[in-house]
């Protein structure tokens, strides 16, 4: 049942990982710099999946196809991932290039905003059984936390400003060309596939809960003798 | 529809007014916030002098978004469902709700303002600007809290949920007032700031209003 | 500790934390479909 995406995301990965570790050490930052293949992809993806909850939830509002929301949510909890991931490798690079595992860096700054707005929209979709009621207000909240991203990054820049810490590292800063450029690019790509995979994945689990949760035409009243046994729902 | 509005915002403050909510133990609990801080941080009086308008400013949003969160916020099921039998826009309802809870949010400044002042002894500088910032953060926080209100519904786990919701998205907010503040004492600009909670303001405005259907309808 | 050891620790903790949601997907599909089959 493993479907091609999957594979393929599986090949990729590996592909990507080995570039990684193979490719020669960056000139300036040495082999520190190869931080930058997984966090500038995990970065990326962030981003990505939280553009894509948003869409899939105006999708929903408009359509009312569960599909939808399902791949919102699972875009969602995919993006949570990675942008923890994004959050997590960020410290590990800082660690050893400014000596501490936080700075009030602008994007650092936002993505930790961002993985919170996750957390809460995650949080906001277990809090339902119906799925429709669920479908609804997600892509609301969805709606809503997006629009105000642009002014979260406009306030952090405009505080950090003032005080930008000296030469932090950006993930684009190394002057990267060549075969770094190449390892980089395919991560990048990887990583994406890797997310349409695990999103696609994701959305059919959702599907699937929500069938399980629904009672089906054919089910018969309370009472009969033929009745299934209650399920034990998988609880996160 | 100004009328619906009227209405609503008149019944959501009678609504308060009865619980007694706001005042007999949200304010209370600021207050007690701030009166604990000092004893976790230290009473040094430069250091509470320093961090006394960011601590006014953390409290407001803490604290403010239970302040939308409160009981009489909620009209209740039967009333809900009235009014939409009534033909009242959910528009309506929000933007009522969400007034009386800016009003609300607003006397909570005040008050804990008030409380700031005297347990920190902030330096204090061109208070007038206050008055226009003050009024555009609760606006803000007002709206979000709302919202976060509406579409966390029933009753459970909303008390811990909305202000997961509210606080990372109203991060803005809470920037804005600190740096204004902050803006003020050090003799800076600070009109940047105030153009951004305007814009945070429409923009929660018209999220409010254009998403109060799609909400509604099941 | 070492570059390559910063370097290591990261790349383990994203492909782990990869392979480790992987793992989560399949056991829910899996227990999913025992769950329809028993319907």
């Amino acid at each position: 049942m493993i479907r091609p995406l999957e594979i393929a995301a599986g090949l990729m990965l590996a592909t990507a990982l080995v570039l990684g570790l193979v490719v020669p050490p960056d000139a300036v930052q040495g082999d520190l710099q190869r931080i930058m293949y997984v966090h500038v992809p995990s970065a990326w993806l962030a981003y990505l999946s939280f553009a894509a909850t948003l869409v899939a939830g105006v999708a929903y509002l408009k359509t009312r196809r569960m599909r939808w929301d399902h791949i919102a949510g699972a875009s969602a909890e995919v993006g949570v991932l990675f942008t923890g991931l994004a959050l997590v490798t960020g410290s590990i690079w800082g660690k050893p290039v400014w000596g501490v595992w936080w700075t009030w860096d602008a994007r650092l700054v936002l993505t930790a905003v961002m993985f919170f707005v996750y957390l809460g929209y995650l949080a906001l979709r277990r809090s339902f059984d119906d799925p429709e009621t669920r479908a609804r207000r997600a892509a609301v909240y969805g709606i809503v936390a997006v629009a105000q991203i642009p002014l979260v990054h406009f306030s952090v820049v405009w505080w950090r400003g003032l005080h930008q810490p000296p030469t932090l590292l950006r993930p684009g800063d190394p002057q990267i060309d060549g075969p770094l450029l190449a390892a980089l690019l395919a991560a990048v790509f990887a990583f994406t596939v890797v997310y349409a995979a695990l999103v696609s994945r994701r959305a059919e689990i959702a599907r699937l809960e929500d069938l399980l949760a629904a009672p089906s035409a054919d089910e018969t009243v309370a009472g009969s003798g033929v009745s299934a046994p209650p399920i034990v729902r998988d609880t996160r | 529809m100004i009328r619906h509005v009227t209405t609503l915002f008149v019944a959501h403050l009678r609504d308060e007014r009865r619980a007694g909510e706001v005042m007999l133990v949200i304010v209370p609990f600021g207050t007690v916030a701030l009166l604990v801080v000092p004893m976790a941080v230290g009473i040094d009086t430069p250091l509470l002098d320093r961090i006394g308008p960011g601590m006014f400013w953390v409290v407001l949003l803490l604290f403010g978004t239970i302040v939308t969160q409160r009981q009489s916020a909620s009209l209740g099921e039967s009333r809900r469902d009235m009014l939409t039998l009534l033909g009242v826009d959910p528009a309506v309802r929000f933007v009522a709700a969400a007034l009386a809870a800016a009003l609300l949010l607003t006397v909570f400044a005040v008050v804990i303002g008030a409380v700031t002042f005297v347990l920190y002894d902030p330096e204090v500088v061109d208070p007038g600007w206050l008055a226009a910032i003050v009024p555009l953060t609760c606006a803000g926080i007002a709206m979000v809290g709302t919202i976060a209100g509406n579409v966390a519904g029933g009753l459970g786990t909303r008390s811990s949920l909305a202000p997961l919701l509210v606080v990372p998205i109203a991060v803005p907010i809470l920037l804005a007032g600190a740096q204004a503040t902050e803006g003020l004492r050090m003799g800076l600009g600070i009109l940047r700031w105030i153009l951004l909670l305007s814009v945070v303001d429409i923009v929660l405005a018209l999220a409010g209003v254009l998403t109060a259907r799609p909400l509604e309808e099941s | 500790m070492t570059d390559w050891g910063w370097v290591g620790l990261a790349f383990a903790v994203v492909y782990g934390t990869l392979i480790g949601y992987v793992a989560v997907l399949v056991r829910r599909t899996a227990r999913l479909s025992r769950n329809r089959e028993g319907r």
